[in-house]
């Protein structure tokens, strides 16, 4: 058996397409195999789906089992119980904590069909050419590793990436635009005293303060060094303005989790709050008005991966990749770009969504008709535009990732902190 | 050899063994791996093992932390006193006003079935019930009580003590509701006919009898609110905090030592307060 | 009879509101679940539907709710049994003074009172540093035995505390051994309560959050599942779910009282048949 499961793998190796090898007869029998393999998925449940488990099965033939939690929990199984899972779906700057646990294993880039096609800001940081890196924890800094059995972090290429990129997109601020009745353009307006009692803020201290910071530097009150990574004192600022409109009573309430967000946001407890994308959507989709204001300063973007426990070996391994390389191929993309998100190889869920979706969600062009959301309901007439616009504007104006940062410890304590004063 | 079985030393060993062996592995055990990790520092993704005080001196150092204890103690008192007066009345009613057996069974059993939902989505269920544009704003508004929907109503110390009386009173009502079932009626029409009041009656009869129910209700309900760490997020929003809340967020963001060093000081904590209250009960008689 | 004393009929409207009280969110979780299928989380209802319940038992986005559910079940049963049967034993042990008695007894009330968080961050870095995976069935099993297991035990107490003894002062002069006293004399008398014992170990374990959150594992029970869900759900589905755990809770306690029942009857007819004899 083993040998037939390595002349395929060689196979797949010399790049050959892994729907043909499957016709051979001899991967028949490993195709019967790899039926009874199930994979233990975790992640947060932006894309968590079981919808995608269902696709897996359909298309794959194998059991793929997935845990939604939130960001927090993420770390945390990923970082001390490297026994509960096989594949961990977690963002960039989770990974740059989990990695040096060597609790999961480098993926090799050969094996990645559609390596090649990944945006550069996977590869090498850069959307075009031309483009700045952002402040913060950058995908592609935390993106590679010196080889098999690697913890450390490379700047170049290597071959060997820690883990697969899946989503991304760029945060901003979500506001209910028929309770301000006004425009909205910058951060700063998150602690405006006009919104006292109607604002809010996500409760997970990495991405927290990078919002927090984009607030104190749009105010003016802070010119940091470095967002992505502050010192100590910088944090300290940071923490004075926000404790202070803390108890000034300016939060109607923290949230953890985006469907939490979307449900402060639908009962109009808040009308202006840290957001993500598909709770934009989600709002949307219940026929209240919602907006993902794009703000002058930039927004704040993180991006998402797979990556592979270091106990998977074997078949398991081989169904691993072939998930990869499935996962990029297109469905789960078109699928994740229909709430918002962006794909890692946007070219290959082209095909996998109407030219009109692709104009809409993609391009930044006026939907031609009904915009619908995956489970059907309507989003956007036409005419309708994408908040931020085309994929080029909005992921070229980010102003900083989600980070990690050197005094991230000191930070969490202040964190704590915040939440408790 | 048959002596040494029938010592009461050794059958009563015997029989206390699995429940001796569950608490040496999952309590004992456990606790002192808490306070040894207290004592450990961490880095971003792991423990080390180490011997600092450091967990200790932030813990002590930060004003934070002296508020939020004292957040803790005020949910504590503050719910303790509406379930031990909501708790006694009810159970003073169905011990002494009710008079069928079956009603007292029927109107207790009734108390009882809302004990069966989830406790999250109870909690949660009052967001419906107690938001900006929830069913009581809208009610009072529509009544013309208020012009304006009230605010802290929701995520408010108001709705974080409301969940708890409505999560705990029954921790209160068993306990009483059992000690006043044993009282022997004969007492009470004793001092009727001394022509004590209803009320003088309450006062220097019932209540005394009832003391030990009283007591181990208030362990119960004490307890419950100084450890909880779930219902004070949800029903505040996140706004507030209490012990549990740090060590959950601690726990949450892996700096386990500092939440162990936290968990130390609750326990400590904890037990001194029911060390003192069980000093004034013997539980096991009461029963 | 006497007439009611006034202090009655406002004592029975405090109940009453105290039971209104109680009922709100029980009830307002039950109105919301037959929500249209356009319905949200929050009033008003948009339409009356059985959606949310057929939504129920199709898969969700997220989670696994049935998978949940049958592990809470399996871990109710395990944690009932061994509650029952753990805390029968300690109830005899506790009958006769041995020894270190006192201070077993204080252990046990210090794991009724630890704050629930600290029993969950322990057992699962037990089970963590000491290099076995947390699993729902036997960390979270554990770390619940030290919730139930108090409970079992003061139940215990009271009824041992109105337990005769001359019943089995009774059997001894009859001859019978210890065991047979205990097989045939005082289990059928305690039975009834043993179900009360059950009942609780069941429930206490069947909705239990905090412990289980830091000791199951990959997998999640009911209540991490919902926790879960209030936090990846913005459906009415969860209020549905929250009505049929009540309804299931419900059937389980009503199963339990004819259970009580039965047994009630059987002895009462063993007893009438003593006299009949010979």
């Amino acid at each position: 058996m083993s040998k037939m499961r390595y002349s395929r793998r060689s196979l797949l190796k010399g790049g050959a397409a892994a729907f043909a090898a499957s016709a051979l007869p001899a991967p028949m029998i490993w195709a019967q195999e790899i039926k009874d393999v199930t994979l233990r998925q975790f992640g947060t449940g932006v894309s968590n789906l079981n919808e995608v488990a269902q696709k897996v099965k359909e298309d794959l033939g194998f059991t793929l089992e997935m845990t939604a939690l939130d960001s927090d929990a993420v770390t945390q199984r990923a970082a001390t119980q490297p026994d509960s899972f096989d594949i961990a779906d977690i963002e960039y700057w989770i990974c740059k904590k989990v990695w040096p646990t060597g609790n999961l294993q480098a993926m090799d880039t050969s094996k990645i069909l559609n390596y090649d096609k990944i945006v550069g800001i996977f590869r090498n940081g850069k959307l075009t050419p031309d483009s700045v890196i952002a402040q913060g924890t950058a995908p592609h800094s935390v993106g590679f590793t010196s080889g098999p059995g690697g913890t450390d972090f490379v700047a170049e290429e290597s071959g060997w990436m820690t883990l697969i990129p899946t989503i991304y997109n760029a945060d901003t601020l979500g506001i209910r635009p028929d309770l301000i009745g006004r425009p909205i353009d910058t951060w700063a307006e998150l602690l405006n005293p006009e919104f006292k009692g109607k604002a809010s803020i996500l409760d997970i201290s990495s991405i927290g303060i990078m919002d927090m910071a984009m607030v104190c530097e749009a105010m003016g009150e802070i010119a940091y060094g470095d967002k992505g990574n502050m010192t100590t004192e910088e944090i300290d600022k940071t923490f004075a303005i926000f404790t202070e409109a803390k108890k000034a009573g300016q939060f109607r309430a923290f949230w953890k989790t985006f469907d939490e967000s979307v449900n402060l946001m639908a009962s109009g407890e808040v009308v202006i709050q840290s957001m993500w994308s598909p709770a934009i959507t989600a709002v949307k989709s219940q026929g209240i008005p919602c907006v993902y204001q794009p703000l002058k300063e930039g927004y704040r973007s993180w991006g998402g991966g797979i990556g592979l426990s270091k106990n998977l070996s074997g078949i398991a391994l081989d169904a691993a990749y072939e998930y990869i390389n499935w996962y990029l191929s297109g469905w789960v993309g078109g699928f994740l770009m229909r709430q918002g998100y962006y794909s890692a190889v946007p070219e290959t869920s082209k095909e996998f969504m109407s030219a009109d979706e692709w104009g809409y969600w993609f391009e930044g062009k006026p939907a031609a008709g009904d915009i619908l959301s995956p489970t059907g309901q309507k989003l956007a007439g036409a005419g309708d535009l994408r908040d931020g616009g085309a994929f080029g504007d909005r992921m070229g104006k980010v102003a900083c990732w989600n980070a990690v940062m050197d005094e991230n410890q000191y930070m969490v304590r202040k964190w704590n902190e915040f939440i408790a004063a | 050899m048959d002596r040494f079985l029938k010592s009461p030393n050794v059958t009563g060993w015997l029989l206390a063994a699995p429940l001796s062996v569950v608490l040496a592995v999952f309590l004992i055990l456990p606790i002192i791996l808490i306070v040894i990790v207290s004592f450990w520092t961490a880095t971003e993704f792991s423990i080390v093992p180490a011997f600092s005080f450091e967990n200790y001196r932030f813990l002590f150092g930060s004003a934070v932390t002296w508020s939020v204890f004292l957040n803790t103690f005020k949910y504590a008192v503050i719910t303790w006193a509406i379930t031990l007066g909501l708790g006694f009345t009810i159970a003073y009613f169905l011990a002494f006003h009710v008079r069928s057996q079956g009603w007292q069974t029927a109107l207790f059993l009734l108390c009882t079935i809302p004990f069966w939902t989830s406790n999250i989505i109870r909690m949660i269920s009052w967001i419906p019930f107690l938001g900006r544009n929830g069913i009581a704003n809208s009610t009072l508004i529509s009544w013309g009580v208020i012009d304006a929907p009230l605010e802290w109503l929701l995520f408010s110390d108001f709705s974080v003590i409301l969940a708890f009386v409505h999560l705990y009173t029954l921790f209160m009502v068993v306990p009483i509701f059992n000690t006043m079932m044993r009282i022997d009626r004969s007492l009470l029409e004793a001092a009727n006919d001394a022509g004590a009041s209803g009320f003088q009656t309450l006062v220097n009869v019932i209540l005394p009898l009832t003391k030990s129910g009283i007591m181990i209700g208030s362990i119960f309900v004490v307890t419950l609110v100084m450890g909880d760490f779930i219902t004070v997020r949800f029903m505040s929003g996140s706004q507030s905090a209490n012990v549990g809340r740090l060590i959950s967020n601690d726990i949450a963001l892996l700096q386990y030592p500092s939440a162990a060093a936290t968990a130390v000081v609750l326990l400590a904590t904890v037990l001194i307060t029911i060390g003192v209250l069980l000093r004034l009960v013997d539980i096991r008689k009461e029963l | 009879m006497d007439p009611r004393p006034r202090s009655f009929y406002v004592l029975a409207t405090v109940f009453g509101l105290f039971l209104l009280f109680l009922y709100g969110p029980t009830l307002t979780i039950a109105i919301l679940s037959f929500q249209g299928p356009n319905g949200g989380l929050t009033f008003p209802m948009r339409g009356v539907s059985l959606h949310w319940f057929r939504d129920l038992f199709q898969e969700q986005a997220v989670g696994d709710i049935w998978g949940g559910f049958r592990r809470s079940i399996l871990l109710g049963l395990m944690v009932m049994v061994t509650t029952v049967v753990v805390s029968v034993m300690g109830g005899l042990a506790f009958r006769k003074r041995f020894v270190g008695a006192g201070v077993l007894f204080q252990l046990v009330i210090a794991s009724l009172v630890i704050p629930s968080i600290l029993v969950s961050l322990g057992v699962g870095l037990m089970f963590s540093q000491g290099g076995l995976g947390v699993h729902w069935a036997t960390s979270g099993f554990g770390a619940q035995l030290t919730w139930t297991l108090p409970f079992g035990l003061l139940i215990m107490f009271a009824v041992f505390n109105r337990f005769d003894p001359a019943f089995e002062e009774a059997a001894r002069d009859q001859g019978a051994s210890p065991w047979q006293t205990i097989r045939h004399v005082v289990l059928p008398i305690i039975a009834p309560s043993l179900i009360g014992v059950a009942l609780f170990g069941f429930t206490l374990s069947y909705d239990e959050f905090a412990r289980t959150l830091l000791t199951a594992g990959s997998y999640n029970t009911l209540p991490l599942e919902i926790y879960g869900m209030t936090t990846n759900v913005t459906t009415p589905v969860i209020f549905a779910l929250g009505t049929m755990t009540t309804v299931f809770s419900l059937i389980v306690i009503a199963s339990f009282l004819l259970a009580v029942r039965v047994m009630d009857r059987r002895r009462a007819r063993a007893g009438s048949d003593a006299g009949k004899g010979v």
